[in-house]
């Protein structure tokens, strides 16, 4: 491995990566001489050595930054371009793109902001953040072969209740403090985005037929989901719904039945 | 690497997503496609599903853009096994990369970094392109990249080092016009110079592009119609390689897709036309 090539390397991406730019980026290097760059680089008459560079680390940033946009559409509607513009930035510093496909760039950027809010009138955006990087997540998770009513109707009842059942590997179920989903609906639709209301709630993300759906859930199916994201049978489901209501059970399972089988969320274990 | 493993396509238009609904609902008469590899790098949902419908209609190569064969860094083994996976389902009739590096310390810049042209880095990016070929078990094309800066270090052209590597690597050129004619201004060489300097038999693909003027540079930024300098530049190369599958790239301000088989179809006419003003024997004919 040729030592110059990684050193060259190396040196270019800390000046690409530089927050404040090439110039700036330049003047923290302490193994390179003052015009240094100049030496690694060849400058001329239309464009400096550090011009050269500066291309590429526009480039670096703006490209990152539109995949961010168009991966947070309500994130941005809330912040704006201009804080947008700033919130890329920081968080570029603490998580630079390491997976080989961009679309993945701005998958740490709920923590981010978490870890550091924007603003505080903004209480609710680490919140709409994760809904919307999930939303891309279960996009591309793993494919699995739901259940539908037809298949269930095909089943024995003698044997549905040793039937062992298992979630689609395509769904999250977020816990949130704000509900975010009128944000996203808003800025879809096109319409102005209103403040959320603080409630402590499930979000379930989910895809069927190659769509992503979300919806709030209650703490009663959230609870069902996970059992059966474990691994469970229809009998043992049955019993999990049945403990959480206070009227009839079996019209209680029929409508979790019906709801899951049309979202396409089951999948045989 | 024999030129004769290689199908010729014809002229064909890269898969991009403005586009898949489009494709999959009127099923275009486009000679083939070529998709960016990282977009279907995925565990499954509707990428895959769009995928499976055009490589069950047309032919298909992967082109991707996070191999960084020129880092310093080892070759992740967990992007080769993924993109071994993914030509197993499309069955491409080749797999490109870029002559460049993407990062290093394990982070992506993704974008397309160039090299120092010198024969110590020849070597080392053509031991890396037989390990993935070993990998792969098949061989690759690399493509060279439009760049807005060049090394004091480099002792060769860039069409040396291009020729070279693909020489020592003993792979297949994709050869990307637009590029050769942005680098050609961004650095002031002669683009023909470049194209007659490239080793026939190595060259399987064509690139076709538009770009941006900003004064004191251009950029790759495949957001224009193909500029007439770089149609010119593409007819001076048919005249070279032919026959050459072509494709027309378009990646930002993306027309409809008629504009595509437009620009496909005007690259299909050049290629006719030079070919009967300078009959080569066609040894190859497009598939389907």
């Amino acid at each position: 491995m040729p030592s110059d090539l990684h050193w060259v390397e190396s040196l270019l991406y800390r000046l690409i990566t530089a927050p404040s730019g090439v110039v700036e980026g330049l003047a923290a290097e302490k193994s390179l001489a003052p015009g240094g760059l100049a030496q690694v680089i060849a400058g001329d008459d239309r464009l400096s050595a550090e011009e050269r560079v500066d291309i590429y680390a526009n480039m670096y940033f703006y490209r990152i930054l539109d995949v961010i946009k168009e991966d947070f559409p309500a994130t941005l509607a809330i912040l704006g371009d201009e804080r947008f513009h700033n919130l890329v930035t920081g968080y570029l510093i603490e998580y630079p793109p390491a997976h080989f496909s961009i679309s993945y760039a701005g998958d740490r950027l709920a923590d981010f902001i978490r870890d550091h809010p924007p603003r505080e009138e903004f209480p609710f955006l680490a919140d709409l953040a994760r809904l919307e990087r999930a939303l891309i997540d279960v996009f591309h998770a793993p494919d699995s072969v739901p259940l539908d009513a037809e298949q269930m109707r095909a089943i024995s009842p003698e044997d549905w209740p040793a039937l062992k059942l298992t979630a689609h590997p395509a769904h999250q179920i977020l816990a949130l403090e704000w509900n975010v989903a009128a944000i996203l609906k808003s800025v879809e639709q096109g319409e102005e985005p209103s403040y959320p209301v603080r409630d402590d709630i499930s979000m379930l993300v989910w895809r069927n037929r190659n769509r992503v759906y979300y919806r709030a859930i209650d703490p009663s199916e959230r609870d069902e989901l996970s059992a059966i994201a474990k691994g469970t049978t229809f009998a043992e489901i049955c019993e999990v719904i049945a403990g959480g209501v206070e009227g009839d059970p079996a019209s209680a399972i029929n409508q979790r039945l019906e709801t899951w089988l049309r979202d396409g969320i089951l999948v045989r274990g | 690497m024999k030129r004769s493993d290689f199908p010729f396509l014809g002229f064909g238009v890269g898969l991009r997503r403005d586009h898949y609904v489009h494709i999959l609902d009127t099923h275009p008469k486009v000679d083939w496609f070529e998709i960016l590899s990282e977009n279907f790098m995925v565990a499954g949902g509707r990428p895959l599903e769009v995928l499976d419908g055009i490589c069950a209609r047309y032919p298909a190569v992967m082109h991707g853009v996070s191999m960084s064969i020129g880092s310093t860094e080892k070759i992740r083994r967990d992007y080769l096994r993924e993109l071994k996976t993914l030509a197993r389902r499309v069955e491409p009739a080749w797999i490109s990369d870029h002559l460049c590096w993407t990062g290093v310390g394990g982070r992506n810049l993704h974008d397309l970094l160039p090299l120092p042209y010198t024969p110590e880095v020849v070597r080392h990016v053509a031991t890396r392109i037989r390990e993935v070929q070993d990998f792969l078990e098949r061989p690759i094309l690399i493509e060279n990249v439009s760049s807005y800066m060049t090394f004091n270090d480099s002792t060769m052209t860039e069409w040396e080092f291009l020729a070279e590597i693909a020489e020592r690597g003993d792979c297949g050129i994709l050869l990307d016009i637009n590029n050769i004619f942005v680098s050609a201004f961004n650095h002031r060489f002669d683009a023909r110079a470049y194209i007659d300097a490239i080793p026939v038999e190595r060259v399987i693909q064509f690139h076709l592009a538009g770009h941006s003027d900003h004064g004191t540079y251009l950029l790759d930024t495949h957001d224009h119609p193909v500029r007439d300098e770089v149609w010119d530049l593409y007819a001076h190369a048919v005249r070279r390689f032919d026959p050459v599958s072509a494709l027309i790239e378009w990646d930002d301000n993306i027309p409809e897709f008629g504009v595509l088989m437009e620009t496909a179809n005007k690259a299909r006419a050049i290629h006719q036309k030079v070919t009967v003003e300078a009959p080569r024997d066609a040894v190859r004919s497009p598939l389907g």
